[in-house]
């Protein structure tokens, strides 16, 4: 791979890859730099390019086994993820009450997303943030199509149960 | 939009089904609808709020560092140099001192050569010298023999 061709095709879903990194870490530093040796990783398996059908699937691959090697070796606490919830930003509200109320809302499925197992949780990720259609997902996380649904469906179903418990009884 | 079309949505949604077209319809609903929702469509309300909040939100970007190869310079691995040439000066000192010693004992052996330039001069000094050597020999068989007698003496009591 020229250095051109790296300009031209890796270079632009840079950005995608650095997000990518950062949901799976929260951490503006460890994204970052995961996001370099990401590149770095793909700069030096260059001559695998030819045989790839799905270049951005394979990097996001490459940035996720990263993070979660990351994940393990620093045995990040899930209040990280939690303490992380209090900076996220409701959406504007002239009511200070309902925009607290909200605040509150978007904190418990912040903190309901990121107890799911990884894998659930990256699957809500990839498709029900990032947009990922079912095939990327799988070439992503090496799974069938299926495995996807599968996957999604109980993630999916995890999410609703405690939603419904939050409603219900109002229940964190 | 009709309720009874979100609730066949959600639920292509919560079996994993829904396309991302239908998804999105999903999202936008959820988070333009102001008026109050039914009860059972109530539960997924703020996860697609939530959704769309983390698909808007502003993820700091780093700017994409590009760090030239640096072209090492001679004078950066100074302390390399030092070290090799410390090491060749060691060496050739050791080298130095072992040569040295080397002559030093050379130069000693000749000197336990011979000492004398004439044979017959040589001759009377090992004459001499032997001389010596058998005259304090003698001095020792001398006493050894008194010592003979003394045993031959003890032997006759003995008998």
């Amino acid at each position: 791979m020229s250095l051109e061709l790296f300009h031209s095709q890796v270079m632009p879903i840079r950005p995608k890859l650095y997000r990518f990194a950062y949901r799976l870490l929260n951490n503006e530093q460890d994204a970052q730099d995961i996001t370099q040796d990401a590149m770095l990783r793909v700069w030096n398996q260059q001559g695998r390019m030819a045989e790839l059908q799905n270049l951005e699937a394979w990097c996001m691959r490459i940035v996720r086994n990263l993070a979660l090697d990351r994940l393990k070796s620093k045995k990040y606490r899930n209040t990280e993820l939690l303490d992380k919830a209090d900076t996220m930003q409701a959406s504007h509200q002239s009511n200070p009450h309902l925009a607290a109320e909200q605040q509150d809302v978007m904190d418990r499925v912040h903190r309901i997303i990121h107890a799911l197992p990884e894998k659930y949780r990256t699957i809500i990720q990839l498709r029900d943030i990032d947009g990922f259609s079912y095939q990327e997902i799988a070439d992503i996380l090496e799974l069938t199509m299926n495995e996807v649904k599968t996957n999604l469906h109980r993630a999916r179903k995890a999410v609703r149960e405690q939603l419904q418990n939050i409603q219900v009884y109002g229940l964190q | 939009m009709d309720y009874n079309k979100i609730r066949a949505l959600l639920e292509k949604y919560w079996e994993g089904e829904s396309s991302l077209e239908e998804e999105q319809m999903l999202r936008h609903f959820f988070v333009t609808h102001t008026q109050a929702l039914p009860e059972d469509l109530r539960e997924a309300a703020p996860m697609f709020q939530y959704f769309r909040l983390e698909q808007e939100k502003e993820i700091p970007q780093p700017a994409a560092r590009i760090v030239p190869l640096r072209k090492s310079k001679p004078w950066q691995h100074w302390m390399k140099y030092a070290a090799v040439l410390l090491i060749m000066a060691g060496v050739g000192y050791s080298v130095q001192q072992f040569r040295q010693k080397q002559h030093e004992l050379i130069a000693a052996d000749w000197t336990q050569q011979d000492t004398f330039d004439d044979p017959e001069k040589a001759y009377a000094e090992t004459q001499k010298a032997l001389q010596l050597l058998s005259r304090n020999l003698n001095k020792g068989t001398e006493q050894m023999e008194k010592l003979s007698y003394f045993n031959d003496a003890t032997q006759k009591i003995k008998n």
